[in-house]
């Protein structure tokens, strides 16, 4: 019964707006506000309605001023940008999800994240997911004004066990998990190889990486006898100036 | 299957070793597979006397088996009666020639220094009789060695089954693939069944291998002995006779498998160290020495079971074992260390599964090639679809699970694509106007890996290149006596032996990758 009370007062006032526009905003405005969340493209808008350009740009221009229509930035391409109703909000597909803002991805703030779980990780040894949370929503809120969903810390200590940076593990309930009740998901760093190198360095000092064939970009093109082969090579040159 | 770069570099080794014409008939050996000896004059385009010695060559230093192909059934009676020996060419055994200095390494760290000079004999004629091995010793010396101490030595490294008998030089094997007629058994139980034909590689191997009795046994006749005919004492002394006179025959190389498996063995226990602790480890090795006899073959999926009653006795006999617990050596072999399932510990037979081992050593080795390669971002992609090399991911999935520019990365997906280090498959998903393609991505580990050791082929080729490019470079600077060196000459000097070394231990260091990832 609520639902359809919501939806009647909804079209109430669309019609209510609609009614103080003129045709040509009328139509245009309809088009934008049938595309919700997805917002829609000038250029499709000419497609839909046919009016011709100069018209349109003066109805766009109208339902931008009245406040009906708000533009969006589309992450697919950020010189398209698209036209939304104001009463929705950009959906997924068009912002790229909580990482990103402004079209971009924000790299700062995936960086500042991963900085802090790692940080509490080495002070506590182990930690879960909610214990960073927590810290992050209390000490932390200074850093992260924006504040931080459960969801994206998940993400961030996935990415660090992709990094080989952390890895995932249950508690056992003794030592380092005496904190963490047994059987939880919790995180700790990798553990450091006899050199001295954890995670991602520990990959440092491989056959093939410590040598330059193993991280060359052209290994495909290069031959014995060809335009590039280790006679001739500039990276073995430069490794073997002694 | 030998990869392109394999082939090069196998050719390769031969030509540094015998010349331009052994590696000839090598080369045409990996090209053709096996070949009859007028089939190789026909294809090499050389006499007959130079692909004979050629062949000879190859075989003093197994790298070629001979064998004769069984009769076939289409045969007729002339068909019959032709000889039929073929020649295999042995790509293992030539790429071990890599690693000589290694073997001699294991043995001088275990044997005297007579057994080492024996092994270094075998190494490097290939084949050796007792009296040849007694020659060798006895040379430079005043006085000759005696026969009893080489065979002394050879004894040892006998037991230790670093030195083998070579195997028969023709062996009959039948190379018609029989096909099954028989009706296949349907279901899930017939498919679990299913296993790879053998090469033939593998059947001639098999077939000139000796029984596990002869082939470490020095003395001459087996059969004599265990028959028991030999009672009275005339008899015995001629057999001794004869048997000295067949012992001077019999030729002796060295056995690569085992020091194969004494590197894998090496290569487990490291890497279960860096993994997780020195306790760990030595319990890993103690139950691998106990086993060693045991093993069937060098890629052993799984070591050999034993009681954990066993595995605290062998423990408990090393040196760093001694100062373990029983608790401590239960912990060692628990799920998260060694991977000993509750089905192991309720059965009393603790088996450790040896092959996630050295998958996880792979992983880590193709892991650091794509972070240097292609950077962290690739990187972290790359590890996504490596976790579950079953499973495709579209584009999208990997960018947002691994916050990665969405932008980047599909050029990120397809730098990889292109390089074969990824699997992608375009899948058609019907639109209301028009239909869209979906690219998915996957890491399919075993040809991924077949890729990964060809490109280790192509670099130690490239070392190996370079190495004699850099020793040719500077021929005028070693032909001077090294006191008679002065400036500019000394300097070059200098840097030639810190190319040699640089480039010399990272051919060492490869091999240990080569080996890695083709022959544990």
């Amino acid at each position: 019964m609520s639902m359809s009370q919501g939806k009647r007062k909804r079209e109430e006032l669309a019609s209510e707006v609609s009614a103080s526009l003129s045709n040509e905003e009328r139509m245009v405005y309809n088009i934008i506000r049938s595309k919700e969340g997805m917002g829609i493209w000038q250029g499709n808008i000419k497609k839909e309605c046919n009016i011709p350009e100069s018209l349109l740009k003066k109805s766009i221009k109208s339902l931008l001023t009245k406040a009906l229509i708000k533009e969006v930035v589309n992450i697919h391409n950020k010189s398209k940008k698209l036209l939304m109703a104001v009463d929705f909000q950009p959906s997924k597909e068009i912002t790229g999800g909580e990482w990103y803002s402004e079209g971009k991805l924000d790299t700062q703030f995936i960086q500042a994240l991963s900085e802090v779980c790692c940080k509490i990780i080495t002070r506590q040894k182990v930690a879960t997911r909610d214990g960073i949370l927590d810290w992050v929503k209390t000490v932390g809120s200074q850093v992260f004004p924006g504040g931080v969903s459960q969801s994206q810390v998940e993400q961030i200590l996935e990415v660090l066990v992709l990094e080989n940076k952390v890895q995932q593990v249950k508690s056992t309930g003794f030592g380092d998990f005496a904190s963490v009740p047994v059987g939880n998901v919790c995180y700790r760093l990798v553990k450091k190889d006899s050199r001295g190198a954890g995670g991602a360095d520990a990959l440092k000092d491989t056959a093939m990486t410590s040598i330059p064939c193993g991280v060359c970009p052209r290994i495909n093109l290069c031959t014995p006898d060809g335009i590039i082969s280790p006679v001739t090579c500039e990276y073995y040159q430069k490794w073997l100036d002694f | 299957m030998v990869t392109p770069y394999g082939i090069k570099i196998a050719v390769h080794l031969i030509t540094t070793h015998f010349g331009n014409l052994v590696a000839k008939v090598c080369e045409c050996l990996f090209s053709h597979g096996p070949l009859r000896l007028d089939q190789l004059v026909r294809y090499t385009e050389l006499t007959k006397e130079q692909v004979k010695n050629s062949l000879l060559v190859l075989i003093q230093h197994n790298c070629v088996q001979a064998f004769v192909s069984g009769p076939q059934d289409d045969d007729d009676e002339a068909g019959k009666l032709r000889v039929r020996t073929q020649y295999l060419v042995l790509f293992d055994n030539i790429l071990h020639r890599l690693r000589f200095p290694k073997f001699l390494d294991i043995v001088s760290r275990k044997f005297t220094n007579e057994c080492v000079e024996i092994l270094d004999g075998l190494l490097r004629d290939g084949r050796l009789t007792l009296k040849q091995m007694v020659d060798r010793a006895s040379q430079g010396k005043e006085d000759a060695v005696a026969a009893n101490v080489v065979r002394e030595s050879l004894c040892k490294l006998l037991t230790a089954r670093y030195v083998e008998r070579c195997p028969a030089a023709e062996p009959v094997v039948s190379t018609v693939f029989k096909e099954e007629t028989s009706t296949r058994k349907r279901g899930s139980k017939a498919a679990k069944i299913f296993e790879a034909p053998q090469t033939i590689e593998q059947r001639v191997l098999e077939a000139a291998v000796r029984g596990e009795a002869i082939r470490f046994s020095f003395t001459a006749d087996m059969g004599r002995k265990a028959d028991g005919e030999a009672n009275s004492d005339d008899i015995q002394m001629t057999c001794i006779g004869e048997n000295a006179a067949k012992e001077e025959e019999i030729l002796w190389r060295a056995n690569f498998e085992e020091f194969i498996r004494h590197l894998r063995h090496k290569v487990l226990i490291e890497n279960v160290r860096t993994k997780h602790d020195d306790g760990t480890a030595t319990v890993l090795s103690a139950i691998l020495e106990a086993t060693i006899t045991k093993e069937k073959k060098v890629k052993m999926e799984n070591s050999v079971p034993l009681s954990l009653d066993t595995i605290i006795t062998e423990v408990m006999k090393t040196e760093t074992g001694r100062t373990m617990t029983i608790d401590r050596i239960r912990a060692s072999l628990d799920h998260d260390r060694l991977g000993c399932s509750q089905k192991m510990i309720i059965d009393d037979a603790y088996s450790i599964d040896l092959k996630k081992i050295i998958e996880r050593a792979r992983n880590e080795e193709v892991d650091s090639i794509v972070l240097k390669r292609y950077g962290t971002s690739a990187h972290r992609m790359f590890r996504l679809l490596s976790k579950d090399d079953n499973c495709f991911q579209d584009t999208d999935q990997i960018a947002s699970k691994t916050l990665v520019d969405k932008k980047e990365v599909p050029k990120l997906l397809y730098k990889l694509w292109q390089d074969n280090y990824l699997h992608m498959e375009k899948v058609l998903v019907p639109g209301p106007k028009l239909s869209s393609n979906i690219l998915m991505w996957k890491v399919n580990k075993a040809l991924l890996w077949e890729h990964v050791l060809d490109e280790m082929y192509h670099a130690a080729l490239n070392l190996s290149l370079r190495m004699a490019f850099e020793h040719e470079k500077d021929e005028e600077v070693l032909n001077v006596p090294k006191d008679k060196l002065q400036e500019p000459l000394l300097k070059r000097y200098k840097r030639l032996r810190n190319v040699w070394l640089l480039l010399g231990s990272s051919m060492m260091k490869l091999d240990d990758a080569l080996m890695l990832f083709h022959d544990f």
